[in-house]
C-alpha cells in the first residue's frame, strides 16, 4: 500500500482504478475536501451566535440551511467515508487478500459519493440533518429539500454496497489459515459496523422514499393533515440512526485499537474482549433508538424500555476504555502525534459516554433534550471521539500512504490546539444547554450567561479552525516536500507489525 | 492498586448519597405539589457527583498512564515484546 | 498475547453494570414521581403554530404568547400543534414536551413562587423557531 504518491502516475489510472489503495486515496481525499467545508459552515455558525443579534449570516433561513448541511455533511461525507479509506487500505491487508472481495463495486460505491454531496450542497437544504416530518414536508423549500433526500438516498446504497464488500472480504477472503479470532481488531470493527450498516439502512431508505412521495402530495405517511403521522417518521429514521452512531463511532475505535498498541510497544491487553465488546455493541445498539424521542410523549413504559436499552450499551464501552488503559499500562509509551489523538479521544469518549448516561436517564432529558446539552453531547462523540480518532489514524498512515513524513511539531500543536478548543466548545455547550439556551437557534435573547458562554464557545470553535489550517498546510507541504520516511517504521518504534505490511498489494 | 481505591470510593458515594438524601428527606414531606424542579435537579445533581468522581478516577489513570509509561521516564523499561520486536 | 487473567475486567464490568443500575432504577423512581399528576389540576390548552403559542385556560380565557397562572395551584398542559412539530418548554421549570399536531401530549407543574419565566419552542420548527419565546407570569393567589 505504500508510497502512492511517490510513483508519480497519471490522475485518471487513479480515478479508474479499482485498487483497493487507489479507491482509499479517492475516499481519503473525499472525504478531507468535505471536513474542511464543513469545518467552514461550523465556523460560521459559532460567528453568527457569538453576539446576539446578525453578526455574518444575514438572515435565520440562510443560518438553518447552514447548520443542516454542516451536520449532514461531517456525519455523510466525512466521517462514513473516512472509515471506508481505512477500510479500503487497510482490511484487504490485515486478511491477507490481494484487493477488496469485489473491487469493481467498490468503486461504484465511492463514485456515488461525490454526486451525492453535490445535490446536498447545491440543494442546502433548511430541515436539519433529521429532515423532521411536517415541516420538511410542508415548509421545507424546494428544489433543496428533494435533493437532499436524493443524496442521502445515494449515500445509503453507497453505504450498504460498502458494507458488502467489507463482510465478504473479511469473512470469504480472510487467509485459510487465518482463523476469524485472529483477524485484527481493526477490521473487525469493520466487520461489525457493515453488519450494523445493512441491517439498519433499510428502514431509513424506505423512510426517505415515504418522505418524498409526501412531499410530492401522493402519500400522507408523515403527514397528520393526511391522517399520517411524524412520530412514525421520527422511529423509523432513529432506528437507522442511533446504530448508526455506533457504524460512525466502532471504525474510530477500531483506529485507536491499531494506535495504540503500536506506540504502548505491546500487543492489546485483550483481543478477545475487544471482539466481544464489538459484538456486544452492535446488537445492542438496536435496542435504544427512541431515547431520542422520549419528549414526544411517550409512555413511561416504552422510555423505561429504552433507557434499559441505552443503558445497556455502557459496558460495552467501557470495555473499551478499559482495554485502552491495560494496554498502556506496563508499555513503553512513545508519544507521536497519532498516540496524542488517540488518548485525547480516549479522555472524551468518557465524557461524552457520561453525557449519553444523563440523556438516557429519563426525567434528565427534560432538561437537556433539544437544548445546546446534546449539541455539546453529540459532538464529544463525533468530534472529541471519532474525528480524534480518524486525525489520529491519518497521522498515523500518513507515512505509509505518501512515503514521506508530515512535520511532528506542526501534528503536535494541531492535537493540542484542537483539544483545549474542543474542550472549549463542546464543554461549555452542556452548561449552555443546562441554562436553557435552545438548539438549531438563529439568534437569542440577550441574557448575559448565554452570551459569555456562546463566546468561550465561539473562541474555541475559532482555535479549532486554525489548528486545521495548520493540519492542512502540514498535508499538502508534507506530502510532496516532507522528509522521506522509513515504511517498515516510521515511528521508530523498533518492531514489525504483527499482521504482514510488507504484502504490498500490486497493481493490476 | 489506584483502581480499587477508586473502585471502593464510587462505592462508597452509592451508598452515602442516597442514605444522607433518606435521612434528610424524612419528616420534611412538603405540602402541596411535588416540585418536578427540586426532583429533577436533585437526580441530576446525584448523577453528576458520581459522573465527576468516575471520571476523575478514569482520567486521573489515563493521565498518571500517560506520565509513568512515557518512554522518556527515568524509570521507563523495553517491554517484552521489544526484544522479539514484534507485538 | 493474553498470558494473563481477566478477572480486573470483569470486577470492572461488574462495577459499571452496578452503577448502571443505579441509574436507572433513580431515574425511573424520578420519573414516576415527576409524572403523576394530581387529580386537582387545572387543563391548560397549549397551541404551537408558527411561530407563536395559544393558551386556552379551563374558563375558555384565551392567551397568545403570555400565559398567567396563579402560585399553589397545579396545571396541567395539554399540548398540540396546528402545523409543524414544536417543543413547549419553560426551563425554569423543567417542563419540556413537544407539541405534535395530530396528538395531545400532557405534562403538569405546581408553580411555587411569584415571578417571570420564559416560555420557548426548543424544537425545530423554521424561519422564526429562534424567536418563538412566550413569558410565563406566576402571580398570587387573590381568591384564597
Amino acid at each position: 500500500m505504500v508510497l502512492e504518491l511517490q510513483k508519480p502516475r497519471p490522475i485518471w489510472q487513479i480515478m479508474f482504478s479499482t485498487h483497493h489503495t487507489d479507491v482509499g486515496l479517492l475516499y481519503l481525499i473525499t472525504s478531507l475536501s468535505f471536513l474542511f467545508l464543513g469545518g467552514a459552515l461550523a465556523l460560521a455558525i459559532r460567528a453568527e451566535l457569538f453576539y446576539p443579534g446578525t453578526q455574518i449570516i444575514a438572515d435565520s433561513m440562510t443560518f438553518n440551511r447552514i447548520f443542516t448541511v454542516h451536520g449532514t455533511t461531517l456525519i455523510f461525507l466525512f466521517i462514513l467515508p473516512f472509515a471506508s479509506a481505512v477500510g479500503n487500505y487497510f482490511v484487504p491487508i490485515m486478511v491477507r487478500y490481494k484487493d477488496m472481495a469485489y473491487p469493481k463495486l467498490n468503486a461504484i460505491a465511492f463514485w456515488m459519493i461525490p454526486p451525492a454531496g453535490a445535490l446536498i450542497w447545491l440543494g442546502f437544504a433548511d430541515f436539519t440533518w433529521y429532515a423532521t416530518p411536517p415541516y420538511s414536508i410542508i415548509s421545507a423549500p424546494g428544489p433543496a429539500a428533494d435533493m437532499w433526500i436524493f443524496g442521502l438516498k445515494i449515500l445509503g446504497i453507497s453505504s450498504v454496497l460498502g458494507a458488502i464488500n467489507f463482510i465478504v472480504t473479511i469473512l470469504k477472503c480472510k487467509h485459510p489459515d487465518m482463523s476469524i479470532g485472529q483477524v485484527p481488531l481493526l477490521a473487525w470493527s469493520f466487520l461489525t459496523s457493515s453488519l450494523i450498516i445493512l441491517v439498519a439502512i433499510p428502514t431509513f431508505a424506505a423512510a426517505l422514499l415515504m418522505l418524498l412521495t409526501d412531499r410530492l402530495g401522493v402519500s400522507g405517511f408523515f403527514n397528520p393533515a393526511m391522517g399520517g403521522d411524524p412520530i412514525a417518521y421520527a422511529h423509523l429514521f432513529w432506528f437507522t440512526f442511533h446504530p448508526e452512531v455506533y457504524v460512525l463511532v466502532i471504525p474510530a475505535i477500531g483506529m485507536m485499537y491499531e494506535i495504540i498498541p503500536r506506540f504502548s510497544r505491546k500487543p492489546i491487553y485483550s483481543h478477545s474482549s475487544g471482539i466481544f465488546a464489538f459484538v456486544l455493541l452492535s446488537m445492542v445498539s438496536f435496542s435504544s433508538w427512541a431515547h431520542h424521542m422520549y419528549a414526544t410523549g411517550m409512555s413511561f413504559t416504552e422510555k423505561t424500555v429504552f433507557m434499559i436499552g441505552t443503558l445497556a450499551a455502557v459496558p460495552a464501552s467501557a470495555m473499551h476504555v478499559f482495554n485502552f488503559i491495560a494496554t498502556m499500562w506496563n508499555g513503553r509509551i512513545k508519544f507521536a502525534t497519532p498516540m496524542m489523538w488517540a488518548v485525547g479521544g480516549i479522555a472524551l469518549f468518557f465524557s461524552a459516554g457520561a453525557g449519553g448516561v444523563v440523556n438516557a436517564a429519563m426525567p434528565l432529558d427534560f432538561q437537556t433534550h433539544d437544548s445546546y446539552w446534546v449539541v455539546g453531547h453529540f459532538h464529544l462523540f463525533v468530534m472529541g471521539t471519532i474525528a480524534f480518532g480518524s486525525i489520529g489514524f491519518l497521522y498515523y498512515m500518513f507515512p505509509y500512504v505518501t512515503g514521506r513524513m508530515y512535520n511532528e511539531k506542526m501534528g503536535q500543536a494541531h492535537f493540542i490546539m484542537s483539544f483545549i478548543g474542543a474542550v472549549l466548545v463542546f464543554f461549555t455547550q452542556h452548561l449552555l444547554g443546562l441554562y436553557g439556551m435552545p438548539r438549531r437557534v438563529y439568534d437569542y435573547p440577550p441574557i448575559p450567561e448565554w452570551i459569555t458562554m456562546n463566546q468561550i464557545a465561539s473562541v474555541g470553535a475559532m482555535i479549532i479552525g486554525v489548528s486545521m489550517f495548520i493540519f492542512l498546510i502540514n498535508m499538502i507541504y508534507s506530502s510532496a516536500k516532507g522528509k522521506l520516511a522509513d515504511t517498515d517504521d516510521p515511528f521508530g518504534l523498533g518492531g514489525k507489525y504483527y499482521y504482514p505490511f510488507e504484502a504490498k498489494n500490486p497493481h493490476h | 492498586m489506584k483502581s480499587i481505591i477508586g473502585l471502593f470510593l464510587v462505592l462508597a458515594i452509592l451508598v452515602i448519597i442516597p442514605a444522607v438524601n433518606f435521612v434528610f428527606a424524612a419528616g420534611d414531606e412538603p405540602e402541596g405539589y411535588l416540585d418536578r424542579r427540586v426532583v429533577i435537579w436533585n437526580l441530576f445533581y446525584r448523577m453528576m457527583t458520581v459522573a465527576f468522581t468516575v471520571g476523575a478516577v478514569v482520567s486521573g489513570t489515563i493521565i498518571w498512564l500517560c506520565w509513568r509509561f512515557r518512554e522518556s521516564h527515568p524509570k521507563a523499561t523495553p517491554t517484552p515484546y521489544e526484544k522479539e520486536g514484534v507485538w | 498475547m493474553g498470558h494473563h487473567s481477566n478477572w480486573p475486567e470483569w470486577v470492572y464490568v461488574g462495577v459499571v453494570i452496578a452503577l448502571m443500575v443505579w441509574v436507572g432504577s433513580e431515574a425511573w423512581n424520578a420519573e414516576r414521581l415527576v409524572e403523576h399528576i394530581p387529580a386537582d389540576a387545572e387543563v391548560i390548552k397549549v397551541t404551537g403554530q408558527q411561530w407563536f403559542w395559544t393558551f386556552e385556560h379551563e374558563d375558555g380565557t384565551k392567551e397568545i404568547g403570555e400565559l398567567h397562572v396563579k402560585v399553589g395551584h397545579a396545571y396541567k398542559f395539554e399540548i398540540t400543534s396546528k402545523d409543524v412539530i414544536h417543543s413547549f418548554n419553560i426551563h425554569d421549570y423543567v417542563v419540556l414536551l413537544d407539541a405534535v399536531p395530530g396528538r395531545i401530549n400532557t405534562v403538569w407543574f405546581a408553580p411555587k413562587e411569584v415571578g417571570e419565566h420564559a416560555i420557548q419552542c426548543r424544537e425545530y420548527c423554521g424561519l422564526i423557531h429562534y424567536n418563538m419565546r412566550g413569558t410565563l407570569f406566576i402571580e398570587e393567589d387573590k381568591s384564597s
